[in-house]
């Protein structure tokens, strides 16, 4: 536009200059004024308008989750127009996103509300919201900024297992006896009466005077009786024609594992060499095992965030984690193709005492060699191929 | 969400295109103002006025015509016959017009003139020239309708993909974007007939031999013509843009959630708009005539032509009237009893005083040639972004690399002679809040007296002492070394006084970083301690330079 306006201006002024024509300087006060107070005026609200956008940052699958904007005019300059478009992922509306045109006069303020289902887990950016508004002339283009997007978690979906078949050493084969085999003497979790035959050594004193009773100390089972969930994202150890559903399934187990530990009282970890949008390097952070519903959340986020990613070595992850794992430790590997590799590094964690549980998700073209190979070296083998298979782990209760 | 917008859209149809045809009408009535003004400068007999109201009534014309002849079909045969009858009628419209100016008997001879077949009588020069101007004018308002029906005015043509011509690197070039180059060429030509209006033209043609002397009016009235056309103009391009914006949403189906959009925008458009004309009629222009005497100069203007286009009207439905007693050979009753109406008359040249300073005109000066100045760096600047080899041709330039050496040198001595003003700004300052305090927190120039100091800063003193000693002997401290550091860093250098390096330090240390009483015995042994050092750094030099010889 200033194309046009600025041979106008020159003329104007050679006007005023050499022909001493007032009219000329009322006319410049007049195109100038209208160009500078506008684009003053239009750059002055936009710079005034704040956003506010609230709403559930985590969700569950198939949730709806409501989302309100706040827009205000924080000065005295009215916007006579502001568009409002933002960006929204695809997998939570489809093509529909949320815009609007407002008007807002001196620091007033609008409200919407709109909605977004969580239809696949992830972690999604919500907005950006752009924001455009232009001068009352249409003399320069739209003036645009960017709100800042807020970021929502949508957790995986979460089959609710009765009973997995996992070694008796494990954690959870510590469930069918009255007493851990292995205790933990540094870490009481409570206390109840003596019974005969208790040792003495487990005696609280100081509670026994109190109560008047004799107490005895119940112990945590021991820092090895952990589970550690490593799931295999690497997009090479996927069968390609169902790598996205197989990896999704993958996901599914482990959140289901993970849920299903967590409610037995359970300890559980989980590494995984994905891609986590949110560290520096790309990599999942190692969830260390801890137990408890809020570390669950810690774990399902984790597996809302990961994504498949290439060039990401199972192997080494597991050495990585093995050695860091105490004894008695089960390890749950979930990978989508397994080889002779990887059954030698579980056999080596085996003999380091470590338990050692393979889940393959999806189509695997090697499923007997597989098994067989396992069954030698005394690691067990679950085959998953849709969600339908993982019924395998939720019969118990229905025969109950 | 969409039909809610889309429904908005067409029930303002009706208000936005009155408002709108209202100001193409308003704004071509300041442009026939300026002209009639420029033709009446021009030549002595012209009928500025008759030709201003013809203009005037072609406009009106092609406003109410536009919506049906847009939509015949071009040259088609129907589009062919309905123009073609237009321009009949206008075309005798003006050629009697003409004649009728110079009196009722000069029509009636022009009348049967033309009944009998004598056409090169008909096409006289000044009728020609009308009727171009008559063309001009119907064009330059199609022009207008056009752009505001691709904006929004119709709504089937403004959601049409792709209606827009297209620039020279494949951008579409918006409608609106087309309106304001329109309005703001128009703008120029009129500023530049406006200029015309203020000179003598005819003392220009008439003058026969060397450069012809130019005579300046201090005022004509194609001056209020220009300036309203401006501010027509703005309002069109306000009402436009709202337009635009509108057919923008309903094409990307943006839902507008405030009702009351277009009546705040109207409010707020004119509000700027009043603002606006109040701050231009404000500021020093010297203009002889007010703002809004400016806008009741052309208002006077228009409806003196309307009267008279009204009149016409009248006289000519008396003259249909009239044709059956022709016929019988009787004398038309009305004809000769009514009076011909009143020619319109362009505005009056009003009286003109003008008394500024000289101070005021070198400041008017200066501003209008500085702005010229800018406008003319602002626009190499876009121009030079806009190419990249004029800039990488500058960079290459020897001059253009003195110049920027020249710059850079005068801006860093402008940094430099910053920096030691507001140091020595920030020092007397310093010094002045010292006094008033009561204590001084920096030492007078020229030499300390200890005797002045007390034993805390007498220690601060010889330490600094032996700072300073071995920076000159080259064990200068950095800036990050701890007085510790230092002390490590000295006792190498000299082994023998490590004892008391040591001692100098701790002292020091004590006395800048605790609370604890500094008695003038301690500055004493400090002092002690600081010429025995001195007479290490002196030993040291000394064996130095015997080395060196």
């Amino acid at each position: 536009m200033l194309g046009t306006i600025l041979p106008l201006l020159v003329v104007l002024l050679l006007i005023a200059a050499f022909l001493r024509g007032d009219f000329a300087l009322t006319l410049i006060y007049l195109v100038v004024g209208g160009l500078v107070a506008g684009l003053w005026w239009s750059k002055r609200a936009l710079a005034q308008v704040g956003i506010k956008r609230r709403f559930n940052t985590h969700a569950f699958l198939g949730e709806r989750i409501k989302i309100d904007l706040h827009v205000q005019n924080k000065g005295w300059l009215p916007l006579l127009w502001l568009e409002l478009r933002e960006t929204l992922p695809v997998a939570l509306v489809g093509p529909n996103n949320f815009q609007s045109v407002i008007h807002l006069g001196p620091r007033a303020d609008a409200k919407f509300e709109y909605s977004v289902e969580a239809r696949k887990r992830g972690y999604y950016p919500i907005g950006p919201l752009s924001i455009s508004t232009g001068d009352i002339l249409g003399l320069r283009e739209a003036l645009q900024v960017d709100a800042q997007a807020d970021h929502l978690v949508v957790y995986p979906k979460i089959i609710p297992f009765t009973s997995i078949e996992i070694p008796s050493y494990s954690p959870q084969g510590t469930l069918r006896h009255s007493l851990p085999l292995f205790e933990d003497p540094t870490q009481v979790f409570g206390k109840r009466g003596y019974i005969s035959g208790d040792s003495l050594r487990r005696i609280d004193w100081k509670a026994s005077a109190s109560t008047g009773q004799l107490q005895v100390k119940l112990f945590e089972p021991s820092i090895a009786l952990e589970t550690c969930v490593i799931l295999n994202l690497n997009s090479e150890d996927y069968y390609y024609r169902s790598r996205v559903d197989s990896t999704e399934l993958a996901i599914v187990i482990a959140a289901s594992i993970s849920n299903w530990i967590v409610d037995k009282r359970q300890m559980v970890g989980m590494a995984v060499n994905g891609r986590d949008p949110l560290t520096m390097d790309g990599r999942p952070q190692p969830v260390p095992a801890r137990k408890g519903k809020r570390h669950l959340m810690r774990l399902l986020e984790t597996l809302a965030r990961v994504e498949i990613t290439g060039n990401s070595a199972l192997i080494p992850l597991i050495q990585e984690q093995r050695y860091q794992l105490a004894w008695g430790t089960t390890l749950i590997v979930i990978t989508g193709r397994a080889g002779d590799e990887l059954l030698d590094e579980l056999y080596q964690a085996r003999r380091w005492g470590q338990n050692a549980v393979l889940i393959l998700a999806g189509r695997d073209a090697s499923d007997e060699s597989i098994r067989r190979r396992a069954k030698i070296l005394g690691i067990r083998v679950f085959f998953i191929v849709t969600e339908r298979d993982l019924n395998i782990w939720m019969q118990e209760l229905k025969r109950a | 969400m969409n039909l809610k917008s889309s429904s908005n859209a067409i029930g303002n149809e009706k208000v936005f295109r009155s408002i709108s045809y209202t100001l193409v009408f308003l704004m071509m009535a300041c442009g026939v103002l300026t002209l009639g003004n420029l033709i009446q400068n021009a030549a002595q007999g012209g009928h500025s006025g008759i030709i201003a109201a013809v203009l005037l009534f072609i406009v009106i014309d092609r406003l109410y015509t536009y919506q049906g002849l847009k939509s015949l079909t071009p040259l088609s045969s129907a589009w062919v016959m309905a123009h073609a009858a237009q321009w009949i009628v206008i075309g005798l419209l003006i050629r009697f017009l003409l004649s009728y100016v110079n009196g009722l008997d000069s029509f009636r001879t022009d009348l049967s003139l033309f009944a009998r077949g004598y056409l090169e009588n008909f096409f006289a020069p000044e009728f020609v020239f009308t009727l171009l101007l008559a063309l001009l004018v119907w064009v330059l308002t199609a022009q207008f309708l056009t752009l505001l029906d691709e904006i929004g005015l119709d709504a089937e043509l403004a959601l049409r993909e792709n209606p827009a011509p297209r620039l020279e690197q494949g951008e579409i070039v918006p409608a609106h974007q087309r309106l304001v180059n329109l309005i703001f060429s128009m703008g120029i030509v009129l500023v530049i007939l406006t200029a015309l209006t203020r000179i003598n033209l005819r003392a220009i043609v008439s003058s026969s031999a060397g450069i012809p002397k130019v005579e300046v009016y201090p005022f004509s009235g194609g001056e209020a013509g220009a300036l309203l056309y401006f501010v027509f103009g703005l309002a069109l391009l306000s009402l436009s843009r709202l337009m635009s914006l509108q057919t923008h949403w309903n094409r990307l189906r943006i839902p507008v959630s405030s009702d009351n959009l277009t009546r705040q925008w109207g409010i707020y458009s004119l509000l700027f708009l009043l603002i606006l004309a109040v701050i231009v009629s404000l500021l020093p222009a010297g203009d002889s005539l007010g703002f809004f005497s400016v806008v009741g100069t052309l208002f006077g203007f228009l409806i003196h032509v309307l009267v008279f286009l009204s009149q016409l009207i009248v006289v000519l439905a008396l003259l249909l009237f009239s044709l059956p007693f022709l016929l019988f050979g009787k004398a038309p009753p009305f004809i000769n009893r009514s009076a011909p109406p009143p020619l319109p008359t362009l505005p009056t040249q009003p009286p003109y005083s003008f008394d500024s300073s000289a101070l005021l005109a070198l400041l008017r000066s200066i501003f209008l040639w500085g702005s010229l100045f800018a406008i003319l760096v602002f626009a190499f600047i876009h121009f030079a972004r806009q190419h990249d080899g004029i800039l990488a041709a500058l960079r290459r330039s020897r001059i253009t690399n003195w110049l920027l050496l020249a710059w850079q040198w005068l801006y860093r001595s402008a940094d430099q002679t910053r920096a030691s003003l507001s140091r020595a700004i920030a020092d007397g300052w310093q010094n002045i809040v010292a006094r008033l305090e009561g204590k001084r927190s920096l030492p007078r120039p020229g030499w300390i007296s200890l005797r002045s100091l007390d034993p805390r800063r007498q220690i601060y003193f010889f330490y600094l002492a032996m700072i300073r000693r071995g920076g000159e002997q080259g064990l200068t401290r950095k800036p990050s070394q701890t007085p510790s550091e230092y002390a490590v860093q000295l006792e190498k250098a000299l082994p023998s006084a490590g004892e008391d390096i040591d001692s100098i330090t701790e002292a020091f240390v004590q006395a800048r970083y605790s609370r604890q009483e500094v008695d003038s015995r301690k500055s004493d042994l400090v002092k002690a301690t600081w010429g025995r050092i001195r007479r290490a750094f002196q030993d040291k030099s000394k064996s130095e330079r015997s080395a060196n010889k």
